[in-house]
């Protein structure tokens, strides 16, 4: 891409370069299929039949003086989770589910706002408009009670329908940023430029309003925080290391991030990697980057990329940083907990020099941000430790 | 009340008591078992004008009588009645000695007395409620009350062996047939979906004895327990009924006794103003005496009754009588057991009656705790099923709409055919309100299930021996209402020139007890005395 700034020498990418060659062969020797682009779209007519066929079932059950149910795939619930090193966290096929009666208490104000959230994404899709996520919320706040009712229920119709949001016309708002040697074509044509030091919402790849990516970057590199991401900008870490890609969800990543990460993916196999603070927190929002979360695990196969690097900040680069110990932060209890948590997850069996990291962690029973840098210089970060990591490769 | 009555309503106490006395042995809860005759047969007085010299015996099979008791109770009895103008006597059948020894031995007790029919007819009325409130605590206990005014007879058997009943932790048993307490008719069988009602027991208390009363004789210490009901049972009420519209008080003392005798007067003024025991602005509830008294119906007048009124002040508005009941039981007992001599037993009766106002008021703090724990728990699952029940409705109204949105804004014919057809609908309207109905079904249809159903009771009938068959083919053991068996007689027919009403319950008897004879011209049936006998029956059930 001729409109990159110039960035260090072509030797500065040969690790990456040849990490990347790695990454194509293992892809080639799955036989992985990645189809270009994304997974396939649902029509929508298919998402109309599959909500009218859910509803004669219930008007089919009332005919009969049953009460109705949904049954709904336990999408949290560890026991109906399977692990793959290529794909991450996904649901079994034989899952266990829960009953939504229309009949009890309990549960028949859950059964009547699926049934509603099912009939405004009928509607959605009838006319092809779209919705966020929000705007649904607003449209009966008494109804609904709160946000977190509303994206419960989304997902479930998602997993019950076995079709993407996405294609149930429902957005999320987002608040990932991207920046760096990335452009685009909108759908009305517009040219979308992340270079220099403009950074464009992560929303529109979720629509599939964008077309023509184009990038030449060598790396993709997946930034924790946002306070992160705003001083790589400010320091032009993009410029100095360009070609090369940033992208922040801000703490956990929303969904439309995490679609984003994994069409760059799909579509460049660029080496992906993570920069997160040495704590249980950001190594948890590292592998939902890498695996997938339980509560979306029944779309992993359109939200996961097995093949990200942990970066940095690697607990083992405090000791040998030497960074002062008056800036590092006692885990908490939750940290513990939260550690013990990940250190059982079955993904972390096949990470050896992940569960050491986190050993050392554990034993030293401290944590530390990226900020911790600053403290043997202002711009540590993006002039010393990012550069060599890339350099010399030190990634796990 | 006076005459006939009272005297019966204070042998029978008396009985109980002594039955409860030869039992006193047995695990607490055990209920008390025993069958009583009550008969009354009056005729056209020789000595009096327009009124009835009436007989009254009362007789009971396999009771332990000791004759030296008896002669001392007829002594104390006699005291207590001195408006009763009557010859009292006894009679002990001798099985095989003499009648001071003790053994199993039916003994008879027979009075005479002058009234007037207008005061007969309220006597055996006051006599049925009395009968009703003893069953309703000693199930077990079976009474035949049979009134013969110039040859007509009238019957009526009273029990609950068969209705379901709930043993409370002070170790009374309870009936908690709902039909004991509300109208039948008031509730329609369809809408109804459970039977019984579920008293919620308050925490027992302590009651003081004032001194003044304590000087007078009534000694010991009373524990006073409350339980409370709905009735009918909120659980299940599948129509939208959720208010409350009156309040039935009972007072039971020590045996599981009724302590108060029917009376034309109120029983205690500590009743006249219940809000010092309950906070009815708590409960949004506004209550007045309601001095309906009238004995003549199916089921139980309570001791004290309280109707609900508006609480906007403004009087003409009485809150739709088709509201639940909120039945309030409150058991005085003693605490260390029974007294030794079962006549202080008996005559304790008379002094907690008197005093009742008096001891209750001393202990007005701890009654009121106890009686407000118990009615709060009680009007808490009230207001908990009106509440699940407006989550449903108000769900089911949003999953209606939702259907309704998809299948009036779909473009697929076939679907909308398929829907229209499941439902039998012409058109999306005609759909929509059969879409509402199926939900509202589908959740009387869960209550049903839960509970196990209830039996559909066969329709109230007077013709009673058409139908004692179908009964019996429709009725099983657990869902029985009871045994009680009745008769009507003929509203043609006249006692001393007042016309007289139906006497009895409307529930159904399912056993052939009875022989039907052939009528005297009118509706109603002649019943001999000899039928009490049924050679059919095991020979201890026989009564006389």
């Amino acid at each position: 891409m001729a409109f990159a700034p110039m960035g260090p020498e072509a030797s500065f990418f040969k690790v990456l370069d040849q990490h990347r060659a790695f990454l194509l062969a293992d892809l080639r020797r799955v036989g992985e299929e990645t189809p270009r682009g994304g997974t396939r779209p649902y029509f929508s007519t298919e998402v109309l039949a599959a909500i009218e066929n859910i509803i004669q079932d219930i008007i089919a059950s009332l005919a009969r003086n049953e009460a109705p149910a949904f049954t709904i795939d336990n999408r949290s619930s560890w026991e109906n989770i399977k692990f793959e090193d290529s794909v991450g966290l996904q649901m079994v096929s034989q899952c266990t589910t829960r009953k939504i009666k229309s009949d009890s208490p309990k549960s028949v104000q859950n059964f009547a706002l699926i049934l509603k959230i099912l009939s405004m994404v009928y509607k959605l899709v009838q006319s092809n408009t779209y919705a966020t996520k929000r705007d649904i919320y607003y449209t009966d706040i008494q109804l609904f009670g709160n946000q977190t009712v509303v994206d419960n229920i989304i997902n479930d119709i998602s997993c019950m329908l076995k079709v993407p949001r996405r294609s149930l016309h429902i957005l999320s708002t987002s608040k990932g940023l991207i920046a760096g040697n990335l452009s685009y074509i909108e759908e009305d044509g517009t040219r979308v430029n992340c270079t220099g030091c403009s950074t464009v919402s992560t929303t529109d790849a979720l629509t599939g309003c964008i077309k023509y990516l184009i990038t030449d970057a060598k790396f993709l590199l997946i930034v924790e925080k946002d306070a992160t991401f705003q001083r790589l900008l400010d320091d032009n870490f993009c410029s100095k290391i360009s070609p090369c890609i940033m992208v922040t969800g801000k703490g956990v990543p929303d969904l439309n991030t995490r679609l984003l990460v994994k069409k760059l993916w799909d579509l460049f196999h660029i080496p992906v990697f993570t920069l997160v603070d040495a704590d249980p927190h950001g190594i948890e929002i590292m592998c939902i980057y890498k695996y997938g979360s339980l509560s979306m695990s029944f779309e992993a196969h359109n939200l996961t990329v097995p093949a990200i690097r942990w970066l940095g900040l690697l607990p083992s680069d405090i000791k040998r940083l030497n960074i002062p110990k008056n800036t590092l932060i006692p885990l908490t209890k939750r940290d513990q907990m939260k550690l013990d948590s990940i250190l059982k997850r079955p993904y972390i069996t096949c990470q050896p020099f992940w569960r050491k990291e986190m050993e050392v962690m554990a034993d030293s029973k401290m944590k530390a941000e990226i900020q911790a840098l600053t403290f043997i210089s202002s711009d540590y970060l993006s002039k010393v430790y990012l550069p060599n990591k890339l350099k010399f490769g030190g990634w796990i | 009340m006076e005459g006939t009555a009272l005297a019966v309503c204070e042998i029978l106490r008396y009985l109980i008591i002594h039955w409860k006395c030869e039992t006193a042995g047995l695990p607490k809860g055990a209920l008390l078992e025993g069958e009583l005759v009550i008969s009354t047969e009056a005729l056209n007085s020789e000595h009096q004008a327009n009124a009835l010299h009436c007989v009254t015996t009362i007789a009971s099979a396999g009771s332990h009588c000791d004759g030296f008791v008896l002669k001392n109770f007829l002594k104390e009895i006699q005291s207590i009645l001195p408006g009763l103008s009557a010859k009292l006597m006894w009679t002990l059948e001798e099985t095989s000695s003499s009648p001071n020894t003790s053994g199993v031995s039916p003994f008879q007790m027979i009075f005479e007395v002058d009234e007037k029919p207008r005061t007969l007819m309220t006597d055996c009325l006051a006599i049925k409620n009395f009968l009703h409130k003893i069953t309703m605590v000693h199930p077990k206990i079976r009474f035949h009350f049979s009134v013969k005014v110039n040859g007509t007879l009238s019957e009526e058997i009273f029990g609950a062996e068969n209705e379901p009943i709930l043993n409370q932790p002070n170790g009374i048993a309870l009936v908690v047939n709902y039909q004991r307490y509300v109208s039948r008719p008031k509730f329609g069988v369809t809408e109804l979906l459970c039977g019984r009602i579920h008293p919620v027991p308050g925490q027992p208390v302590t009651l003081s004895i004032p001194d003044d009363v304590a000087a007078v004789g009534l000694l010991g210490e009373l524990i006073l327990t409350p339980a409370a009901a709905l009735c009918p049972c909120p659980k299940a009420f599948s129509n939208q009924m959720n208010r409350i519209s009156s309040v039935s008080v009972f007072l039971y003392g020590p045996s599981g006794l009724p302590l108060i005798l029917p009376s034309r007067e109120q029983p205690t003024t500590v009743f006249a103003d219940i809000s010092c025991f309950i906070d009815w602005k708590k409960y949004h509830l506004c209550v007045v005496p309601n001095l309906d008294s009238n004995l003549d119906r199916d089921w139980v007048l309570p001791d004290v009754s309280y109707r609900v009124e508006s609480c906007d002040g403004d009087q003409s508005q009485i809150i739709d009588p088709q509201g639940h009941t909120l039945l309030l039981f409150l058991f005085v007992d003693f605490h260390s057991g029974f007294p030794v001599q079962q006549m202080e037993l008996w005559g304790v009766y008379a002094l907690l009656t008197t005093h009742l106002n008096a001891i209750l008021l001393e202990s007005h703090r701890v009654v009121q705790d106890s009686v407000r724990i118990a009615v709060d728990q009680a009007l808490e699952q009230h207001h908990q099923v009106a509440k699940a029940h407006q989550k449903l409705q108000a769900s089911h109204a949003v999953a209606v709409n939702s259907i309704m949105s998809v299948v009036v804004g779909s473009t697929n014919s076939t679907f909308r055919k398929m829907c229209l057809q499941a439902f039998q609908a012409a058109d999306t309207r005609e759909f929509g309100t059969k879409l509402h109905k199926a939900f509202n079904e589908i959740t009387q249809h869960r209550f049903l299930h839960c509970l196990g159903g209830v039996k559909q009771l066969p329709p109230e009938k007077h013709d009673v021996a058409q139908n004692t068959e179908d009964a019996c083919e429709s009725c099983s053991p657990e869902h029985l209402p009871g045994e009680v068996f009745a008769l009507r007689v003929s509203p043609g027919l006249s006692w001393g020139g007042v016309q007289v009403k139906t006497v009895t319950s409307a529930f159904h008897c399912p056993t052939a007890f009875f022989h039907s004879s052939v009528p005297l011209g009118f509706s109603g049936f002649l019943v001999p005395l000899w039928a009490f006998w049924d050679s059919s029956r095991h020979p201890s059930q026989k009564l006389l």
